[in-house]
């Protein structure tokens, strides 16, 4: 028998922690909690002699018996005002003991007319007063006090409801949403214990404002859940902490006896049925507050019933539109509605639903509505797999689900007011023709959340699905579905992958194929960002994807790729793959990944097959191989050439082709991503037509001792120059340097009088510059020559210095003329 | 102890993330971070529109390790994030006067 109340309470409150596990403290233990504290107060009030007009009250949850592991125990002293040191005795008898063992304790000492003039000032003490419960001393007292807040309040019902509506909006925008929010906070936040509490009190205060049954039972079961899991969240943490962090929800799904269900783990399982009370307590405030506020007048104008699936829709559009919830009668009308299992989508059906997406924040307010009455899926049965559920990854702040209706909501924004400060925004509504489209793609994105891994590629498929099930015209279902299944494309490749790197961009420009799809993929970018969390769309990151943007933008506009183009890419290395069958699948897939674009568009299949056996193998630093083969017309060669890449190389090979006496009609240079320089030439002997096995020779013979370093080119070359006519001197030499003609490379254009070795001579000058050409195109016209070079620096980038810029011209000039 | 910051390029990060795990390393702090170097910031013109790009997106990388492994580390770092282009970043190396795990109290080389 221990007779010191304070250590039989510090006993029996260790004792229920450990009763049972710390997932199954619900009201009943919370109740059996506040049991203990009264038997210890009302032993500690008797135990001096209490002053007469003195009373002892419990407020808040304590008021309730809702007495969680560790909150604060709140207390009330009514006194009538007569006996100050007494009653200051008192206190310091009753509540320092309290204080000694460790227990936190709120108390506040006011006489029942204080008690009234505190409720009318401040929201928390009046609620809190409202629950007041009579523990010891002057019960008349006590009771007094209670009458005094409840008479406040029920002199001004509508004020009072008002003050808790403020209340709760300040409280939501505090501590945000526990029906969203991936680390909810249970008790202030919007839908968790705080607005069950609130809905108790608006009920107290506001006549005939009663719950529907359903309401009532929703209620009761997410009250019970939501402070078992808060306990455990007390128990767990050993302290009073109610935002439940990603860190503890492991180990509070397990206590609370979840298990990890196929697609769906335990933490998941916890925090979706978190969401769900969470929402139904959130909706059930919004409508009790509306009956509350109802002036009555409205009672008697009873809803159209309402008609089908096109019905509800309209009905939603309409009251969100107009920014009002909807009313309970509404409500009632929709859950009335005879809407099918899944719905057919009719031309009206899809009609009333594109309608509605268009209205951008109502329109997630209407879908989070027809969640509630459960008629969501009936439209879009995919999205029961997302339907609150939580995402463990360090940016996402919402649930599927939110994270889906909160995009919606910001593409509607861009829509309808692009960002004048953002030209990209700009450029992608106004060339966009399909709106709807957008916003479907923004609606359904991430629709492959599932649980099952992948979500590209199964919300790909998803989608395809409801887009299909929802016949839309194919333009719109085409978009939307590119959206879904390429949302990552800019914000992967903008952070992850090398933007200097040309193919790079115009593997995304090829991809994505039009200006209009990539807007589409922009604005969807920064609809995810903006709806994923205050990380996603940083400047770093934003700095990243406009630089993308910009630069397959660019590619699209030089008419560089497109459309039609990137649809030849793709058909023609089908076709390269179907001539190369026999080869081994990698070794075909490596060849395709190393090379250029640029290749492919230029180089038709039947060639590309032809060169793969030359390109394909790995080639050692010093290797050089060459092949030729009958060119276009009699008397004309095509010349590959395959050596590692390095500065000089394009000239020692025009100045090899000089020397064994060939013209350079043309030439394309390529460069593998593993810096493997792929060199194509058409060309012609200088006098005879035919072109000898002896003449390949000595070429290959040159460009080895060239590489070497054993033969000087400039010597030879002058010497074979003796033997052919001198340039026409009527042509003249001719330099440009350009820097906005691409975004990688400074391209240099020279138009001089053909000579032999003229190729020679520009490249070898640029070589001198250490200046590395990616591309040359080459031109022969009768007497006149017109060659393009595509030219970067020696660290990558483009020539920009103006000196540098007047040097290229002089030295290359210097060297046609000299 | 020795704290070796460096500032890389953001498509260079997951080859360091690589090589220092194949060093053994335990753990790096990654952060978004913008400035600008000899790269300076440039004026990026998007279909006629000229904005101007102050700061340059980077990753700065931070890794504590044992003295013995400081070399290793700045090599493996230097080399995975060069590309040879302007823009490679910068790295360098600073003594670390007390490392605490904070979860266990180790204190200096076993609380790398």
């Amino acid at each position: 028998m221990i007779a010191d109340p304070l250590a039989r309470l510090t006993e029996e409150l260790a004792a229920l922690d450990r009763a049972y596990s710390r997932g199954h403290h619900g009201r009943w233990s919370a109740g059996r909690r506040s049991d203990l504290f009264d038997a210890a107060l009302v032993a500690l009030f008797s135990a001096g002699d209490a002053p007469p007009g003195v009373a002892l009250a419990a407020l808040g949850g304590y008021g309730r018996r809702q007495q969680l592991p560790r909150s604060d125990v709140d207390l009330l002293v009514v006194h009538d005002g007569r006996r100050l040191d007494d009653v200051a005795a008192l206190v310091d008898r009753v509540l320092y003991p309290l204080w000694d063992v460790g227990l936190e304790v709120g108390q506040a000492v006011r006489t029942p007319d204080e008690c009234a003039s505190i409720a009318t000032e401040r929201l928390d003490a009046a609620t809190a007063m409202l629950d007041l419960r009579y523990l010891a001393g002057d019960e008349g007292l006590a009771a007094e006090a209670g009458a005094h807040v409840r008479a406040g309040v029920s002199a001004d019902p509508a004020g009072f409801v008002a003050r808790l509506r403020d209340g709760a909006a300040a409280r939501a925008d505090r501590y945000g949403s526990t029906a969203h929010l991936l680390e909810p906070e249970l008790k202030e936040g919007a839908g968790g214990l705080r607005d069950i509490q609130t809905i108790a009190w608006v009920g107290a205060a506001v006549e005939g404002v009663s719950l529907r049954d359903r309401e009532r039972a929703a209620l009761d079961a997410a009250e019970e859940f939501l402070i078992r899991v808060r306990s455990a969240l007390h128990l767990e943490t050993g302290r009073r902490t109610d935002r439940l962090v990603l860190d503890h929800q492991p180990s509070i799904a397990r206590e609370m006896g979840f298990i990890d269900e196929p697609r769906l783990i335990a933490e998941d399982g916890l925090m979706r049925a978190v969401f769900e009370h969470a929402r139904q307590v959130s909706r059930i405030l919004a409508d009790v507050r509306a009956r509350a506020s109802d002036d009555g007048e409205a009672e008697g104008h009873a809803v159209a019933p309402i008609e089908g699936a096109v019905g509800v829709l309209e009905a939603l559009a309409e009251v969100s539109e107009a920014g009002a919830p909807a009313s309970p009668r509404l409500l009632d009308a929709i859950e009335a509605a005879e809407v099918p299992d899944p719905v057919d989508w009719s031309p009206e059906v899809r009609a009333a639903f594109l309608g509605l997406l268009r209205t951008g924040a109502p329109a997630a307010h209407a879908l989070d509505t027809l969640d509630r009455l459960g008629l969501l899926a009936r439209y879009l049965p995919a999205w029961t797999a997302v339907r609150c559920r939580p995402q463990r990854d360090p940016y996402h702040r919402f649930t599927v689900d939110t994270h889906l209706t909160t995009a919606l909501t910001g593409m509607a924004t861009m829509l309808t007011a692009p960002d004048p400060d953002d030209p990209m925004e700009h450029d992608a509504v106004t060339e966009m023709s399909d709106a709807d489209a957008l916003l479907l793609g923004a609606l359904l994105h991430d629709i492959g959340k599932t649980g099952a891994g992948g979500h590209v590629a199964i919300g790909a498929r998803i989608a395809d699905e409801t887009l299909a099930s929802m016949r839309l015209p194919a333009a719109t279902r085409e978009l939307a579905s590119f959206m879904v299944s390429h949302h990552l494309l800019l914000p992967d490749t903008a952070t992850r992958r090398d933007l200097t790197d040309e193919d790079l961009i115009m593997g995304v420009a090829a991809t994505i194929g039009t200006p209009e799809r990539l807007g589409a993929l922009y604005l969807l970018a920064k609809a995810d960002a903006a709806a994923t969390g205050p990380a996603a769309w940083t400047p770093w990151r934003r700095a990243l994807v406009r630089e993308l943007v910009t630069k397959v933008r660019r590619v699209f506009d030089r008419g560089e790729m497109g459309a039609e183009l990137a649809e030849r890419l793709t058909d023609r290395i089908g076709r390269l793959r179907d001539l190369l069958e026999r080869e081994p699948d990698d070794e075909v897939e490596r060849f395709v990944m190393r090379m250029p674009r640029g290749y492919f568009l230029s180089v038709e299949p039947v060639r590309a097959a032809r060169h793969y056996a030359t390109i394909a193998p790995d080639i050692g630093r010093h290797d050089v191989r060459s092949v030729a083969a009958d060119g276009s017309r009699p008397g004309m060669y095509e010349l590959l050439v395959v050596a590692a890449d390095r500065p000089g190389l394009l000239s020692w090979i025009a100045g090899a082709l000089a020397v064994a006496g060939l013209s350079i009609l043309s030439a394309q240079v390529f460069t593998t991503v593993d810096g493997v320089a792929v060199d194509l030439f058409e060309v012609e002997g200088a006098f005879e037509p035919e072109v000898g096995e002896r003449r390949w020779r000595e070429f290959r013979r040159t460009l080895r001792g060239a590489i070497e370093g054993a033969i000087s080119l400039d010597r030879r070359v002058e010497d074979k120059r003796r033997h052919y006519p001198p340039p026409d001197p009527a042509v003249p030499v001719t330099i440009a340097v350009a820097n906005d003609a691409s975004d990688f490379s400074t391209v240099i254009e020279v138009g001089a009088p053909d000579r032999l070795g003229l190729l020679y001579d520009v490249t070898s000058a640029l070589a001198d510059l250490q200046l590395d050409v990616r591309v040359a195109k080459v031109a022969t016209y009768t007497g006149r020559v017109i060659d393009a070079f595509y030219v970067r620096d020696a660290i990558g980038g483009k020539v920009t210095d103006p000196a540098q810029v007047a040097e290229i011209e002089t030295s290359v000039r210097a060297r046609l003329e000299g | 102890m020795k704290l070796v910051t460096a500032i890389v390029k953001p498509h260079r990060v997951d080859e360091v993330k690589e090589v220092l795990r194949d060093l053994g390393v335990q753990g790096l702090t990654t952060t978004d971070v913008e400035g600008f170097g000899r790269q300076r910031g440039h004026t990026e013109v998007y279909r006629g529109a000229e904005y101007q790009v102050d700061f340059v997106p980077k990753v700065k990388l931070e890794v504590l390790v044992a003295d013995g492994d400081v070399q290793g580390v700045v090599d493996a770092i230097v080399k995975a994030a060069r590309t040879g282009k302007i823009g490679d970043g910068k790295l360098w190396v600073t003594e670390a006067e007390q490392v605490i795990r904070i979860r266990t109290g180790e204190m200096g080389p076993d609380a790398v």
